[in-house]
Parts: C-alpha cells; structure tokens; sequence
C-alpha cells in the first residue's frame, strides 16, 4: 500500500465501534504509513472530525451515540468537505442512496477485505481533478478525447466504445489500484458482485490491445486487489 | 387460560345474548301486562264507582218508607250477589239490605272506597250516605271480578312468559354447549399446533356457520403455514450445506497446511485458498440476504423512473466480451422504450443474471439474445438462448431457492439467480415466464406501462 503523499503522512480517522474491526483497521493502514486515529462512537468521533485536522474518514454507518448519517451532516453542515466512506452491515443495500445523498464520498458493505478498502480510500485522495484536457497521457500511451482516438507510441490502437471507457477510467487513475467491484461500479454503473469474471475479461480484453507482444505491461494485475495501469514505455 | 380448561358456559357469547334477550323478552312482556291490567282494573273502577254515586243519590232522595222496599227489592234478586246495599239504624243494627253489619272503615262522605265487610266475607268498593232520619245507607258492588282479572293475568303471565323465557334459555344453552364444545375442540387442537405438531387441522363439519368458516380459514393458514415451515427447513438445510462444503474445505486446507507447510510461499497459497472459500460462503450469504431483503419490499420506496432500454444496453456490454470468450453469438434488439418505475440497480441486477445465466448454459457455437420490444401490454424484454432448455416441468422450481437440475450441477453457482431475479420481478409488478426456444429456452418478462 502506498501514501499519497511521500512528504507528509495521510491522517484518517476511523470511526468504529466494533474493537476488532476497527483494530484491522488501524493496524492495517498504521503499517501502510497512515496516521490513524480511532474513535468508537459517535460523539467522539464528530469531536475528532470536526477538528477537520483529516484526510480522510472512515466510518461506520451505525455507531453508538450518534448515528453515522448524523455526523456526516454536521460535518457538512459546518463546511469541513473531509473525503468520508461509510461503512455498513450487509443487508441495508438501499442505506447506500442514503449514505451518499447525506454527503458520503463512498459506501462500503461490510464484509469487505482491507484492499477494497485501501483501494476506495487511495481513490478519494487523489480523485482526480475535473480537467478540461482534452487529451489523456500515461507514459506512451494517449487517448484523444475529441478524436476518440488511442496511440501508443507510434501505434494506432483501436478500441471498441466499451474499451475505450474502462481505458478512459484507468488513464484518468495511474499508478492507483482499482478493484473489481470500483470498475463495476463506476465503468458499468453496476453496483453487485458478479459471480462470473466478468471484469477480468473485460481487463484481458483491453490489455491484449494496450500491452503488444514486446511491450513492457502497463496494465498490471494487483494480486488479491485488482487492476492498475503504470506508466510503463 | 390453562391447557383443556373448560369454558365456563356464562362466559360464551351466545348464552350470555340469549340471556339478554330473555331478560329484555320478560321485562317488555311484564310491562305490557301490566299496562293491560292496570287500564282494565281502572276503567273498570271507575265504571262502578260511577254507578255506585248514581245509585246512592238515587236512594237517598227516596222517602224513608219506599227506601227499605226499593232496598230489598234491588239487591234481593240478584243471584250473582254482585249489588250491594244496606240500610242501618243509627246504632248500626240492620233495617234491610244483603250487608249482615255495617263495613269497617266506611267513610260517610259520599265517596265511593274500598271497605271489608268481616261478616260476609267480603271486599267491596261501597259509598256510605247519612240519611235525615239518621238512618245510614250503604251501597257498594262486588269487585272480585277485578281481582280475577289480575289472577288471569298473573296465570297468563306465568303460562306464556315462563315457558318462553325457559325456551330461550334453554335454546340458548344448548347452542352454546354446542359452541362451546366446538371451541373446546378448537382450542385443544390450537394446543396441539402450538406445541409444533402442525399437521393438526381444526374440525369443521361442513355445516358453514360461522366457526366452521372460521376453522376453515385457519386450516388454510395453518397449510400455508406448513408450506412455508418447510420451504424454509429446505432452504436452511440447502444452506447449511452450501456453507458447510466451502468452509469443510478451508477447515481441510488450514490444517493440512498446518502440518505439512514449511515454507512461506506455500502457507500463502493455503492462506489465499482459504480465503477464496471464505468468500465464496460471504457471497451465499450476500445474496441470501439480498433475496430476503428484497422480498421484504422496502426497496420500492427508492423506486425512480428508468429507460429499460438503457439499463438492458449497458448489461449487453459489460457480457458482449464473456460471449465472445465463450463462442457464444450475443445479438442485441432493444426497442427504445417509455420511462418505468423501478429500481436502476436491481433492474441492472435482474437483466445480468439472465443474461449470466444464458450465457453459462449456451455451449460454444449457440446464440443468446437480448431483446426488448413494446408491446399492447407493455414492454417485454427477452433472454433467449440454445442451451439444453428447461424441461416444461421445472419451470416453476427453477425459482426456488436453491434449485439446481441435475444438468446444470456441473456449473459454478449457488442456484440463487434465478430466485433473486423472482423477487426483484415480483417487487417491480412484472411477470417472469419460462418457454421454449427448441432448443434452449427463453426467459420472458413482462413489465406493464
């Protein structure tokens, strides 16, 4: 796992009250460079937030006190625009509307493995800025927005319109792990695990077209996490 | 109330309505004698009382000499000795008349009341009238009549009102025994279910009075009931043993590796196998609660309007390429179609897995298409593939829980797709067929405007 910024550690803050959830992850992301900080209800946490000294947090949907929606809206209320993911138990899929309209930046079902997590929270730290470019670079590799056009090097690369989207995704994400489920949901608008391998076929797909024989790869498979294009060549 | 305890028979409805209305029949029928007899005994008096002051004015004005004569004259022939009269010396010895001695308690007054006459035996209405000589006259006149009439009334009273409060009673009892034997079956029976034998139904007897609908409803609960006690023990038992397989396995791998594994690489390939399995049991449980979730029907609270269209058009990308892995020819026809009220995600979801679904049972070479037209009735949106079909006979349980034929067992799944698509239909108001494709089948669903 990598911080976003070699200078100065990512301060988050998790908001959990389960102990041994919120142990991984503290443990997790204090390994991985974080500073983490821990609050196991509501009120402390919403006192923690509203400090605003965070990057990032992470909180449960439910937490004794005050609820996660609530504290969300006050932190909105009071202008502090911290990136939050929320965290929920399965079973309150349509909570996730919710979570989201009250201001929530991402919406997490619990059971989640911690990549997922790493994943979504690394995504919220360098979301990437609205630019008027027109032309996307990683590398050797550009994609012409106007023209719909992909080069690498020299080479045309012809991209079918679904290819062309998933690249679009990936080129606007260097060097950032995006899981299955982060592709599914915002490339396909698809918001369910789908049994099949269905994202793997489509990665496949692209990377026969992005990564000649010879090439170096610049699409690599994250093991256990999923996909990240690098500027490779 | 205590197992087989008997109902008291006050405390049933029908008995205690039957007293009710005994009681109301009673009093309204004790009210009504009464007013009779009392109408009768007055009008009655006040007949007599007349013709006594008549009489007595008359009498009076005789003179002393006719008055003893017209006395005995009056009263003598009358055999019913219903007239009476009397003339008495101021000692009150008897000059004439059929009264042997002066009535107790008479009053001269010239009103007519009620006297005893102790020597004949008798209650009568009479007047008393001084006379100028100081002789007394006393007329008066049997009542007894009145005093039978009150007796016929009492008799007719006790004759008819008696009998009928008894019948009432009676018929009241002995339906309620009736019910409350029949509620006494009822309520052991109750017992009996509630101590989990659910094969128990309530007696009926085909009569179709109330209690018999009654039970007979119950009985249909209790079959539904039954039904849906046992779907769930199936559904439980298919999970518990689709939980148990994964998890057997990664129970088997973490202590094979346990004892065997010695380098680091090999404890991760373990670790990582373990966790595959571990997933593969969250997932059932995802989507068990998911289907759970759905059928409860809260979702259609977020319902919005959405371009079926759309949703089916991107789903056909997202598989276009695990087709064109597989073989598989996926041909597209989507009609654009009018706005529908319903869930984008779980619309998504249902269209994916009967495409998913094609897709895995169309063997290399085949075709699976997705098509969307309007219809009269609405839009229809079909998955149509050349797998092996589904026999007319499975076409209801493939939406079971679990379900699983014998043809597909060989591929990867948990047998939920199908139901979950089941209850995302339902929730939405569509209706889901299975037909035939010759070969393969056709999933057709049929969403109203």
């Amino acid at each position: 796992m990598t911080t976003s910024d070699l200078h100065a550690p990512v301060r988050l803050l998790v908001i959990e009250d389960d102990q041994e959830t919120a142990d991984e992850i503290v443990s997790e992301f204090s390994e991985a460079g974080y500073e983490v900080r821990h609050a196991a209800d509501g009120p402390q946490g919403l006192a923690l937030a509203g400090g605003g000294n965070f990057d990032i947090i992470v909180m449960d949907r439910m937490l004794p006190g005050l609820d996660g929606l609530a504290i969300l809206g006050a932190l909105r209320q009071a202008q502090i625009s911290t990136p939050v993911i929320l965290m929920s138990a399965l079973g309150d899929v349509d909570e996730r509307v919710r979570g989201l309209k009250a201001g929530g930046d991402d919406y997490l079902t619990k059971p989640f493995v911690m990549a997922e997590l790493g994943a979504r929270i690394e995504a919220l730290l360098r979301r990437p800025a609205l630019s008027r470019e027109t032309v996307l670079r990683v590398g050797a590799l550009e994609m012409d927005l106007i023209e719909r056009t992909v080069r690498r090097g020299a080479r045309e690369i012809e991209l079918l319109p679904r290819e062309f989207k998933l690249l679009d995704y990936l080129m606007r994400r260097p060097g950032q792990v995006l899981t299955r489920a982060m592709l599914l949901e915002n490339v396909w608008n698809y918001r369910f695990i789908a049994e099949t391998n269905l994202v793997d076929v489509h990665v496949g797909k692209l990377r026969k077209k992005i990564d000649a024989p010879g090439e170096a790869p610049m699409i690599q498979s994250v093991r256990g996490s999923g996909f990240m294009l690098i500027a490779n060549g | 109330m205590p197992p087989g305890a008997v109902l008291s028979l006050t405390r049933l409805p029908m008995f205690r309505l039957a007293l009710l209305y005994s009681a109301l029949f009673a009093f309204s029928t004790l009210v009504l004698f009464a007013f009779i007899y009392w109408q009768t005994a007055v009008v009655e008096i006040q007949r007599v009382d007349g013709q006594l002051l008549h009489d007595a004015q008359f009498l009076g004005n005789l003179k002393p000499s006719d008055l003893k004569d017209t006395i005995d004259n009056r009263v003598m022939p009358d055999f019913r000795r219903v007239a009476h009269a009397g003339l008495f010396g101021p000692d009150g010895a008897r000059i004439a008349g059929n009264l042997p001695s002066l009535p107790d308690n008479l009053k001269f007054n010239g009103t007519v009341h009620r006297v005893n006459v102790p020597a004949a035996h008798l209650t009568i209405r009479a007047v008393g009238l001084p006379l100028p000589d100081g002789t007394r006259l006393v007329i008066g006149r049997n009542v007894e009549s009145l005093d039978n009439l009150q007796t016929v009334v009492i008799h007719a009273l006790e004759l008819g009102l008696v009998p009928a409060v008894l019948l009432a009673l009676g018929a009241g009892g002995l339906a309620s025994q009736r019910t409350r034997k029949q509620l006494q079956k009822v309520h052991e029976t109750a017992e009996r279910i509630m101590k989990g034998d659910l094969r128990e139904r309530l007696p009926t007897h085909g009569g179709g009075d109330d209690l018999d609908r009654l039970a007979s409803s119950v009985n249909h609960m209790l079959d539904e009931i039954a039904r849906l006690m046992d779907d769930m023990k199936s559904v439980g038992d298919n999970i518990a043993h689709d939980l148990r397989t994964p998890l057997t396995r990664v129970r088997a791998r973490l202590e094979r590796a346990r004892e065997s594994a010695s380098t680091q690489e090999e404890w991760q390939v373990t670790v990582d196998r373990a966790i595959a399995g571990l997933d593969q049991a969250l997932r059932l449980i995802t989507a068990l609660l998911r289907i759970s979730e759905i059928e409860g029907g809260r979702r259609r609270a977020a319902f919005e309007m959405v371009a079926l269209h759309q949703i089916a058009s991107e789903i056909a990308e997202l598989y276009e390429p695990i087709a064109e892995e597989k073989e598989v020819a996926f041909s597209l026809s989507l009609a654009e179609a009018p706005l529908i009220a319903g869930d984008r995600d779980l619309l998504s979801e249902l269209i994916s897995n009967l495409v998913d679904n094609a897709l895995k049972f169309t063997p290399a070479g085949g075709r699976v298409r997705l098509s969307l037209e309007t219809g009269p009735g609405g839009l229809i949106l079909a998955v149509t593939d050349t797998g092996p079909g589904i026999p007319p006979e499975l076409h209801e349980a493939v939406f079971q829980r679990f379900f699983r034929s014998d043809a597909s067992r060989s591929i990867e799944g948990y047998g939920l797709g199908l139901s979950l698509v089941d209850a995302i239909a339902k929730l939405h108001g569509f209706t889901l067929e299975i037909g035939d494709n010759n070969p393969g089948c056709v999933f057709i669903l049929r969403c109203c405007e």
